[in-house]
């Protein structure tokens, strides 16, 4: 574990993660008082791989729920694992009458053994809690809750503050060393305050040109130098125009990896419009950047690229 | 902001927490700090401050830059938020010497308060005493209000109070209201008659009769009512009939669930959180305040911009079901107006296009606005008297229980 938000930062700058001093603040106030992290920004802005770094740095392992709506708890927690269930009952059955002097099971004897941790399929949660009993506790990465619905938030509620589930059959399985929960929004609507209010909060944006360079050259180590600056005020520039969705740095290397992939040493009309569908995914937002817009962005790059 | 209030008492941690080494001032001023929070509308609870209290025995303290992050991260949950806390921290937290004084902070909130209601530059701006707090006041004030101009007639709006008889009619016309516009399936299911066996009832079922299962349990999606987002012309045109359709609006959103309200002529706003309190008249009183555009020319392609915009991803999930009232009269940017019809019909799962000028018999939308809105709509319903709410809710019994595929195949095939 770390001493000081300085180690934690350098951990994570180890992990190719170039993080915010804010952010770092969070992270280690998170894994000191063992309070969730939540983080909100925009689609592509590094919120999940914040949680992969982590589980790495920590050399722990990453247990993911992806939210969606009506999620529940069959999804999300436990569930039984009935064909398997069915198939011993049945044996269960055969058993019993090929040896007729044991009465058999008794109900309770047999509700034992059907529900017991043999047939229980464990969810994300209950995972992430049972990890948490052997000592080391994991990642746990709830991602895009704002996707799920109310029911499933006020469930995660109770669980966030106690880290415990309980199973009808089985009894409460409580976590001993919380896992370490990473929550992330990307605000489509707004997550219930007493939600909130238990978490760390922390809205990531978008980076600044020196940030987004140094995360474009650590993440593509092959890239020129110059197409590194050039693609960075690239979008940058991009990011100051009304779009519908802006590009995130997830599209800056995603468009960083297709330029190396076409040998391209520096940015041209031609590719840039041929590799447009990398960093815009409407077609209104496409349809705003004409040869001579994109020229004209082209060339401020360069200049831009030039000085920095 | 008194200093000698209640504030003995709280527990911040251990006592040889490294934050006290200051013989417990930062204890006492964190308190305050965290009223001057509350006071300015953030969420800050005592048990918050304890956080705050255990979280700061875990950073270096000297660095000031950590100890505003921290405080940042357990105060803020909202990104508005930023704004008014980093104010209230540089005042707050700057060195004595500085000249620090508690009037500062009284004056925070109101200036704060000034800026949000006050949308218009003073006409005459008299130049004050303090020139340069001036000059900051009237920068952010401009800034308030990007989409101003002088032929908009900014004014509030009167409404009279309702009538016994319209109050009547209004509980007649709730209990004539459709449950819902449409119902979606969640991913949850219910008991019921379903082609789902319910497993784990069947497994319970087994045990107990001993594997003699004579009938199987099943289970169904469970239905939800679909999202409603409301979207009212309140342009000059319109004028006679805003006060009877916020009425409309405001029994819609008493009686349907989950619905988003918006009004629009000028530039759109959003009226959801006004309109949902439970007496009209005080709902309307809201509203006229609130809302500075009434009566204006109609600009249904910016406006429509700024829905897609700003509110879509966030009202728009969950297949909501879009009812846009209007008359088509249209004074802005027709191919703009098109573009946003075709994101808005592709980001809902029905458009409904209630229109008062339907009253006359031999009324077509011939208007360039009527004629932009047309292609996009899945319903277009004929209001023939927009004054009676009851005519309204009935168009909406009367809907289909699917969005029609006119809107598609006008639209694609063309």
């Amino acid at each position: 574990m770390y001493n000081s938000v300085d180690e934690l930062q350098a951990a994570l700058n180890e992990q190719d993660y170039i993080a915010e001093r804010g952010l770092s603040v969070a992270i280690y106030l998170a894994l000191k008082t063992g309070k969730p992290l939540f983080l909100e920004g925009d689609a592509g802005v590094g919120k999940t791989e914040i949680a992969k770094v982590l589980s790495a740095a920590l050399a722990t392992d990453l247990i993911r729920l992806q939210c969606y709506e009506g999620l529940d708890v069959n999804t999300a927690v436990y569930e039984w694992n009935y064909a398997g269930q069915i198939l011993h009952l049945r044996l269960m059955e055969t058993e019993r009458r090929h040896s007729p002097d044991t009465e058999g099971l008794a109900r309770e004897a047999m509700e034992d053994e059907l529900f017991s941790e043999r047939f229980l399929l464990k969810r994300p949660l209950l995972q992430a809690i049972e990890q948490s009993r052997d000592g080391t506790a994991p990642v746990l990465l709830i991602d895009e809750l704002d996707r799920s619905d109310e029911e499933f938030e006020a469930f995660l509620l109770e669980l966030l503050s106690d880290f415990q589930v309980s199973i009808p059959e089985l009894g409460t399985i409580t976590a001993t060393v919380p896992p370490v929960v990473v929550v992330t929004s990307n605000r489509t609507r707004e997550i219930h305050d007493a939600l909130k209010r238990r978490c760390l909060y922390y809205w990531i944006d978008y980076p600044h040109f020196h940030k987004e360079l140094n995360i474009v050259e650590r993440k593509a180590p092959d890239v020129p130098p110059m197409l590194a600056r050039q693609i960075t005020a690239f979008i940058q520039d991009m990011r100051a125009m009304e779009l519908f969705k802006r590009p995130g740095i997830a599209e800056t290397l995603d468009w960083t990896a297709a330029l190396i992939a076409l040998d391209q040493n520096e940015l041209s009309l031609e590719t840039v419009q041929d590799t447009l569908g990398v960093i815009l995914k409407y077609q209104d937002d496409v349809e705003m950047l004409d040869p001579t817009t994109i020229q004209n962005m082209i060339d401020r790059a360069n200049v831009e690229a030039q000085r920095a | 902001m008194s200093q000698n209030g209640p504030i003995k008492g709280v527990f911040l941690g251990p006592a040889d927490a490294p934050y006290d080494y200051h013989g417990g001032k930062l204890t006492h001023n964190l308190i305050l700090f965290g009223r001057v929070c509350r006071a300015l509308g953030m969420n800050v609870t005592p048990n918050r401050m304890m956080d705050v209290g255990r979280a700061l025995a875990h950073i270096q303290l000297g660095r000031k830059q950590d100890f505003y992050y921290t405080l940042r991260a357990h105060l803020v949950n909202h990104p508005k938020e930023f704004a008014y806390f980093d104010e209230a921290f540089d005042i707050f937290w700057r060195r004595p010497s500085e000249g620090f004084t508690t009037l500062n902070l009284q004056s925070l909130g109101e200036e704060r308060r000034k800026k949000k209601t006050q949308f218009l530059p003073p006409l005459d701006s008299s130049p004050s005493e303090n020139g340069a707090e001036a000059e900051e006041l009237d920068s952010s004030m401009i800034a308030l209000a990007p989409t101003y101009s002088r032929q908009e007639r900014l004014r509030h709006k009167d409404f009279a109070e309702m009538t016994a008889a319209e109050l009547e009619m209004a509980k007649r016309v709730i209990a004539k209201m459709p449950d819902s516009l449409g119902m979606r399936r969640t991913r949850r299911y219910e008991k019921g008659v379903g082609r789902q066996i319910n497993m784990r009832r069947l497994m319970k079922d087994m045990i107990r009769k001993r594997g003699d299962v004579t009938q199987l349990p099943t289970h169904r999606r469970k239905e939800k009512p679909r999202p409603v987002v409301l979207l009212c012309d309140i342009s000059g045109s319109m004028e006679r009939y805003t006060r009877v359709l916020l009425h409309f609006m405001h029994t819609l959103a008493g009686s349907l669930y989950q619905v988003e309200s918006f009004v629009y002529s000028t530039d759109i706003t959003r009226i959801t959180r006004q309109i949902r309190q439970k007496n009209v008249d005080d709902a309307l009183e809201d509203i006229g305040g609130t809302v500075l555009q009434w009566g204006g020319g109609t600009m249904t392609g910016e406006c429509l911009h700024r829905f897609n915009w700003t509110w879509s991803r966030r009202v728009l999930g969950r297949g909501a079901v879009v009812i846009l009232i209007t008359d088509g009269w249209d004074r802005g940017d027709i191919p703009l107006l098109h573009r946003e019809m075709a994101r808005l019909q592709l980001s809902c799962r029905r458009l409904i296009w209630l229109n008062p000028l339907l009253d006359v018999p031999e009324y077509e939308p011939l208007t360039r606005g009527a004629q932009a809105l047309l292609p996009y709509v899945h319903d277009f319903l004929p209001i023939t008297n927009l004054a009676n709410l009851e005519v309204i809710v009935k168009a909406l019994q009367n809907l289909s229980a699917r969005p029609s595929a006119d809107a598609y195949r006008q639209r694609y095939l063309a």
